[in-house]
């Protein structure tokens, strides 16, 4: 089933569309979900055994530059910049002064001067706006959403794949090297959503066509697949790493989300550091994972009891391809531990979960 | 792209499965449309042998990773067959709808009801419009 939507396109939508994928609204942008002949669980064993490549394009692209740029960036998002080194690259939290979070994006060091931002796509106008209406003078925030492509290239056969283009590979989780591709300046990251080794390139609009039919040709031998959005969640899902809008949201704040790690404490000022200070230590609900015992898939916003009590509910929930199971991460209240037996509410049937510690599956060394 | 069909031999309803005449009792399962819709099929939960069912009572489940679907009892009459196979191997229903991922076989208690389902071709002409 084809969905035409009236949304913003990809530069690769003319792939897509001959690949004969299944599209749909995504933060306002007309993505792929899945393709014929892979489908969200063959996508997902392409990225878990060999790869598979995502157009990611619908994310959002913007600079901050100017004297100060990074410092200025560093008061205002969560993280501490001053972690990381010119040519690495961080995850980071938009928060509002209530400790909400209006987006989730990764920050990339390029210099004192430059910050170069990936916001999610529906976000990236606000974030931009805030950034904008904080800015000191002389320190600028150009929106790029549409000069920019994105690639994810994920899966251990990645760097295998990047070697067949003469794109530079192994360099350290989380930093970035630019390369000159075929005329064109890529830059290939070491950044992911799936859980897996890769890469994400982010390179010019224009471009994008070339890249990926140079990675869909180079990767075929490998039994590489073009992967929808379907299939990210689902590998998302299983590394237990949030969505903005469904897991972390202006209602959700980091602390409720745990990615409490991504927020830099000791710094004197970023955006919701009171609210967020004062929440530390002893939040009204908190992220856990769920693996359900028997069958059933937990959906968002299905009800989570304990003891017949009610104690929250599903925000993100799927079927595992990799543990055949459904599994979910649900905010709950604070008494309920890992290891507690849940009860969650699908659709009137009480489906029976057990209370762990994300990620459900095995993480590989990276 | 693998072409959907949809055989002359089934009747179908607007609920988009489909349904054989075998004798005294009739074969039911969903469309190859309804499983491309789906996408990939990871439980299917099925009435029991000897539930009584009328016509378009909820009887059952299909789950893909993306959504989950009623299936709806397309004629009304008692069940006497289930396909267990569908408990280990779901992704039948994707692979071969009209056949191996069959779901659940009833006898009618008026065997003329099928007569009141669509044919093929008023069936892919509903997918058109």
């Amino acid at each position: 089933m084809t969905n035409s939507t009236q949304g913003r396109r990809s530069p690769l939508h003319d792939r897509h569309v001959a690949l004969g994928a299944k599209m749909a609204d995504f933060g306002g942008w007309d993505m792929p979900i899945e393709y014929p002949g892979g489908g969200v669980v063959a996508e997902h064993t392409a990225v878990r055994e060999r790869v598979g490549i995502f157009d990611v394009s619908h994310l959002g692209k913007a600079t901050v530059s100017g004297p100060g740029a990074a410092d200025f960036v560093n008061r205002c998002l969560t993280n501490d910049l001053r972690r990381i080194q010119p040519g690495s690259a961080q995850y980071t939290v938009c928060c509002n002064e209530t400790g909400g979070a209006v987006d989730d994006l990764i920050a990339y060091l390029r210099s004192d001067d430059e910050v170069f931002l990936i916001p999610n796509a529906a976000n990236t106008a606000q974030v931009v706006d805030l950034l904008t209406a904080a800015a000191p003078a002389g320190v600028t925030i150009t929106n790029q959403h549409d000069e920019f492509a994105v690639i994810a290239v994920q899966g251990p056969r990645s760097d295998e794949l990047l070697q067949a283009l003469d794109l530079p590979t192994g360099h350290d989780y989380m930093s970035f090297v630019e390369a000159d591709w075929r005329g064109q300046r890529l830059t290939v990251c070491r950044t992911g959503y799936t859980g897996e080794r890769g890469y994400e390139l982010v390179g010019p609009w224009a471009g994008a066509t070339a890249v990926w039919d140079a990675l869909v040709e180079a990767m075929e031998p490998m039994g590489g697949l073009p992967c929808g959005l379907g299939a990210r969640d689902t590998l998302r899902t299983e590394m237990g790493y949030a969505l903005h809008g469904q897991d972390l949201s202006p209602e959700i704040s980091p602390v409720q989300a745990r990615v409490g790690w991504a927020v830099g404490w000791k710094k004197d000022a970023f955006w919701g550091r009171d609210a967020l200070l004062a929440e530390r230590g002893n939040p009204p609900r908190i992220s856990h994972g769920l693996l359900v015992s028997g069958r059933g898939i937990p959906r968002p916003h299905c009800a989570v009891s304990r003891d017949g009590v009610p104690v929250g509910e599903v925000t993100s929930g799927t079927f595992s391809p990799t543990l055949r199971q459904g599994i979910a991460l649900a905010l709950l209240a604070p008494e309920v531990s890992v290891g507690d037996t849940v009860s969650i509410d699908v659709r009137g049937r009480a489906v029976e979960a057990t209370v762990v510690k994300p990620p459900f599956i095995e993480v590989k060394p990276s | 792209m693998s072409e959907l069909s949809y055989p002359d031999d089934l009747r179908y309803t607007s609920d988009h499965e489909w349904v054989r005449g075998d004798g005294d009792t009739v074969r039911v399962g969903i469309t190859a449309f309804a499983q491309d819709a789906l996408g990939d099929v990871v439980y299917v939960s099925l009435p029991a042998v000897g539930d009584a069912l009328a016509v378009g009572d909820a009887c059952g489940e299909v789950e893909s990773t993306k959504s989950v679907s009623d299936i709806f009892a397309p004629v009304a009459g008692e069940v006497t067959a289930v396909n267990d196979a569908l408990d280990a191997t779901p992704e039948l229903v994707n692979s071969d709808p009209y056949g191996d991922g069959w779901m659940f076989e009833v006898r009618p208690d008026d065997a003329a009801v099928l007569d009141d389902l669509m044919d093929a071709a008023a069936y892919q002409a509903s997918l058109s419009s």
